[in-house]
């Protein structure tokens, strides 16, 4: 405890470094844009953005490019409250306590609650990871390839029971995903794979422009600009702080959404939407008045709302002491550290302590910066949300392409975002959510090699997963999670996962 | 029969694994003891056709192919035809030329704006982009045969 204390303080004295502070202050400042822009969600942000930070340490880099994300979460909730459409997917179920409260002229108070919580949450979340990341570090020193390959089997099959489509569409995304990470040069016997005699492909496809096509650019063309209109409720600034009654009706499922956010954070999947969904059903079930919900309940804003940012929080635990991304956007983030030469994992807690600590800090620092960035802006952030959307798209495109070139100066990853564009539009047209793709893409080196190098060490026995006591656990985790699929399958019976499904469907079409 | 849009689905990816299989024909597949490159391409693709079977299997809940929405296709078919234009200049035009006339003709063709505000909007917004990649952050941005 001591030494994580003294780390810690090491963390503050970078993250406190102007320059760091400046680059959490704008990565906190894009990433409330991204949330509150529809259309444009973090991943894609965090993507399109990800040549701007080329210039900057891996410190700096990573300080930045987390701002955006847990950012977003914030900025999210405000398109949700003041539009009722959300602003990116986890602020889904914030749209229908959240708009109803504004309808009633508690709009500012709807917002205060929502940036309040979110910092608890945000502030619980990072006090967890402090305490929970490095001893879990230290466990994975333990790992060898046999664990890494059911722990990443485990990922993906963790994904897909999680996943609000069903287990056999996510799978086949993820398949997908690792058929696409299979291109170019394999790193064990330097056999060219799927490259057709093109060298741009022999380094393999790149996660960003994959990201930056499905997410950014495949997300404008299921869009049409004619889709984005809506009322905007200004809140008066006088209105921001909540009565005494409503802040006690926040009190508990702020700290309800805190410490369910943050384990459900911790498991692969999209976690922060997910959170969100199982708060607001939690906080509906335990309330003594459920009927309120739907027509303005403040736990149906708070709730929500803590637990998407403790998720996006939670979220980096298994990213910085496994290097195992738990969703889409992790591993978009694993992928920038090494851009910057930075292996994410267990080495990056005991070898590169600067970065995580530093990282660790700033997110103390960031969260205390949204706070005061989000309620005080409101107005600002009301006047962004009147644009309208047919003069955003052409700007979202213009990121799109220079954010991809800029990676490698390649224009062929420019060609594979527009590609990738196209096959978002038609992956959504056939009801497939794209994130275990971008997740299969980013898995799949690490995967191909931990179960090449796993079958080697065994001389090609499959024993090898049960004969090793935690590879056979997490194997065994899967077995379970599996046959908990297939029952439901079997028996049609409607869990939590259809009804975030039905939720989804029904906020996000405006 | 009725088609239905995960039919449709199923069948692609049952097409898609086999595609795989094919094209890693010339992959050495090695042992389980020395598993070669076309390991994992072998097992990739026998799980999407596996999947995509079992996907076209139960279709039935799927909603018909005919009644998907395809309302939004012209929308997205100009804009990537646009998109992939602009992408094709990029190289040759420079980031000036080609992002302002992208987003003048996304405006103009796709959306029915006013011409000239469209001009003004994009030259503004690509101008402040360049500035800001160029000078502010030391990035620079491909030129064009005008060298800016």
């Amino acid at each position: 405890m001591e030494t994580t204390l003294v780390s810690l303080a090491h963390g503050f004295a970078i993250a406190f470094q102007p320059d760091n502070l400046g680059y959490a202050f704008l990565g906190c400042l894009i990433g409330t844009l991204v949330g509150v822009l529809p259309g444009i969600g973090p991943l894609a942000g965090i993507s399109i953005l990800l040549p701007v930070t080329f210039g900057l340490n891996a410190t700096q880099a990573v300080i930045m490019l987390a701002g955006i994300y847990y950012g977003s979460q914030y900025g999210g909730s405000t398109t949700s409250i003041l539009m009722r459409i959300p602003g990116e997917a986890s602020s889904v179920m914030t749209c229908i306590d959240g708009n109803a409260m504004a309808r009633k002229g508690r709009a500012g108070a709807a917002l205060c609650i929502a940036a309040v919580g979110s910092f608890i949450a945000g502030t619980f979340g990072v006090i967890m990871l402090t305490l929970v990341a490095p001893p879990l570090a230290t466990l994975a020193l333990r790992f060898g390839p046999p664990e890494y390959t059911a722990l990443l089997v485990l990922g993906l099959i963790f994904l897909a029971y999680m996943s609000s489509s069903s287990l056999v569409r996510t799978l086949l995304m993820a398949c997908l995903g690792i058929a696409i990470g299979l291109i170019g040069i394999d790193n064990m016997t330097g056999h060219f794979r799927f490259s057709f005699d093109l060298a741009e492909l022999g380094d393999g496809i790149g996660i960003v422009p994959v990201a930056v096509g499905l997410f950014g650019l495949g997300e404008i063309l299921s869009t049409p600009s004619h889709k984005i209109a809506g009322e905007v409720i200004a809140p008066k600034l006088r209105e921001l702080l909540p009565t005494r009654k409503e802040w006690r009706e926040a009190a508990g499922p702020i700290a309800r959404g805190s410490g369910l956010g943050f384990i459900v954070g911790i498991i692969p999947g999209s976690a922060h939407v997910i959170s969100s969904f199982l708060s607001y059903a939690l906080e509906r079930k335990i309330s003594k008045h459920p009927e309120q919900f739907g027509k303005g309940a403040v736990a149906g804003v708070a709730g929500p709302e803590s637990a998407n940012n403790s998720a996006s929080t939670g979220a980096f635990v298994p990213m910085l002491s496994l290097g195992i991304p738990t969703g889409p956007i992790t591993a978009v983030l694993i992928g920038a550290l090494m851009i910057h030469g930075v292996s994410a994992g267990p080495q990056l807690v005991n070898e590169r302590p600067e970065i995580f600590w530093g990282f660790v800090a700033s997110m103390y620092v960031g969260n205390l910066m949204l706070l005061l960035l989000n309620l005080p802006l409101v107005s600002v952030f009301v006047a962004v949300l009147r644009i309208p959307y047919v003069y955003l798209y052409p700007l979202i495109i213009m990121f799109c392409i220079v954010g991809v070139y800029e990676v490698n100066n390649s224009i062929v990853d420019v060609w594979i975002m527009l590609i990738m564009g196209v096959l978002g539009f038609a992956l959504r047209k056939f009801n497939f959510d794209p994130a275990p793709l971008v997740l299969g893409l980013v898995i799949a080196p690490l995967f191909e090699q931990s179960l090449r190098q796993s079958l080697v060490m065994s001389n090609g026995n499959y024993f090898i997963f049960m004969n090793r006591p935690i590879a056979a656990v997490l194997l065994g985790i899967c077995v379970l999670l599996l046959s908990l699929s297939a029952m439901s399958f079997f028996t049609k019976r409607r869990d939590w996962r259809a009804k975030l499904a039905e939720a989804e469907a029904g906020e996000t079409t405006p | 029969m009725n088609v239905r849009a995960d039919h449709i689905a199923g069948a692609t990816f049952v097409i898609f694994g086999l595609t795989i299989i094919a094209l890693s024909g010339d992959l050495p597949f090695g042992q389980l003891s020395m598993p070669g490159s076309g390991f994992l391409p072998m097992i990739v693709s026998v799980l999407t056709i596996l999947f995509g079977l079992m996907l076209f299997v139960t279709a039935g809940e799927s909603p018909r192919f005919s009644e998907l929405s395809w309302g939004d296709d012209k929308h997205a078919l100009l804009v990537t035809v646009i998109t992939a234009i602009a992408v094709a200049l990029y190289n040759y035009l420079g980031f000036v030329i080609t992002m302002a006339a992208m987003m003048i003709a996304l405006l103009v063709v796709i959306e029915r704006r006013n011409p000239l505000r469209a001009a003004a909007y994009s030259l503004f917004i690509v101008f402040l982009t360049y500035g800001i990649f160029q000078y502010l952050l030391n990035t620079p941005l491909p030129a064009s045969p005008f060298s800016y």
